[in-house]
């Protein structure tokens, strides 16, 4: 009797291997195997990696101006206001000058020689009249008009320096001259 | 009499502890754009410079972010810092560079940042104006800067200097 020819099987085992019901196609296997465990995963490690170099890099490079500071300038506006004469107060002038180095040659009221900005500082707060921020009596009131007239050939350090003096003595006008002023 | 696990076993059997990095990876990924953001802006008003290193500073920390930063500054050079002896204010007295906000100008175009500062202060009024000076600059080089401020109508200048050191 000749042997009828089996219908193919839909798992993938083929003749002999469904009749005898073990040694499996092995690309069966696998699939199945892959199957039963049910998870794929993915290695996220290297990309941890080059984010946490992106996010070192950023932090190190990005700068916020740290450290610095700013010191209150208010620059005239508009055209000035008349003064009447009675209540203009004679200006103080801070002369400022190249000492041929990198240094600076300081004068305050164009006589008054000091030697640094610590003298300078000290001289215009012995000399301001606030009975409010210092006992005791003094030659100029707060609101004197300051005027820092610096040479040309002066350091914006020496200038800023300057302004810090006054402004740490509690002078509240004060103001920069053009440099062709001196 | 075995003891289970709810936390590591399941009905199919044990299972190994993982860990869940994705809300890790979200955040790392937030902190990264928002760094690439700021550097951008921030590195346009921050040119390297040697700032104004003041005796007993009164300078004070400025919190607002809405300000319009001018720089005025010699030729970048990285080695300078500042130093007790005034070493580092031996460099060329005039400025290089000029810029206000992210846009650059040539160093002694005066006319063309005063136009600018005035289309600036017109658009933001409350934003003050932050002058950042080399401390090496000759005076006669900022000083033309300062006149086309107060020409354009910035009133509230801040002169930009370094804190003091117990602030920095």
């Amino acid at each position: 009797m000749p042997a009828t020819p089996s219908p193919p099987d839909p798992a993938g085992y083929s003749g002999p291997e469904r009749r005898i019901g073990h040694r499996p196609n092995p690309r069966v296997r696998r699939k199945r195997r892959s199957s039963a465990t049910g998870r794929s995963e993915l290695g996220l490690t290297s990309m941890i990696d080059v984010i946490f170099q992106l996010l070192i890099y950023f932090v190190v490079t990005a700068n916020f101006m740290i450290g610095e500071g700013v010191l209150d300038a208010a620059l005239p506006a508009g055209p000035p206001e008349p003064v009447l004469p009675e209540d203009a107060l004679a200006p103080l002038f801070i002369d400022l000058e190249p000492d041929g180095s990198v240094g600076v040659l300081i004068r305050v009221d164009e006589t008054q020689p000091v030697t640094g900005f610590a003298d300078l500082h000290a001289y215009l707060w012995e000399s301001l009249d606030d009975p409010e921020a210092k006992p005791g009596l003094g030659l100029f009131p707060p609101h004197t008009p300051v005027i820092i007239r610096p040479a040309g050939r002066v350091r914006w350090q020496h200038v800023v320096d300057a302004f810090n003096a006054v402004v740490r003595a509690r002078y509240t006008n004060v103001s920069f001259a053009r440099p062709d002023a001196l | 009499m075995a003891v289970r696990s709810s936390s590591y076993t399941t009905e199919r059997g044990p299972v190994a502890p993982s860990l869940n990095i994705t809300p890790l990876i979200d955040v790392v990924f937030l902190i990264i754009i928002f760094f690439m953001l700021v550097s951008n802006l921030v590195g346009e008003e921050a040119l390297p410079m040697v700032l104004p290193d003041l005796q007993d500073p009164a300078t004070a920390e400025l919190v607002d972010d809405n300000r319009v930063v001018v720089n005025l500054a010699p030729e970048a050079e990285s080695e300078r810092v500042p130093s007790a002896d005034d070493a580092h204010l031996r460099a060329p007295g005039y400025a290089d560079v000029l810029s206000v906000g992210p846009r650059r100008f040539a160093p002694r175009n005066v006319e063309d940042v005063q136009a600018y500062l005035q289309a600036t202060v017109d658009a933001r009024p409350d934003a003050p104006v932050l002058l950042r000076a080399d401390g090496a600059l000759y005076y006669e080089a900022v000083s033309p800067v300062l006149d086309a401020m107060a020409r354009a109508g910035v009133s509230d200048v801040k002169l930009v200097a370094y804190l003091p050191e117990d602030q920095r």
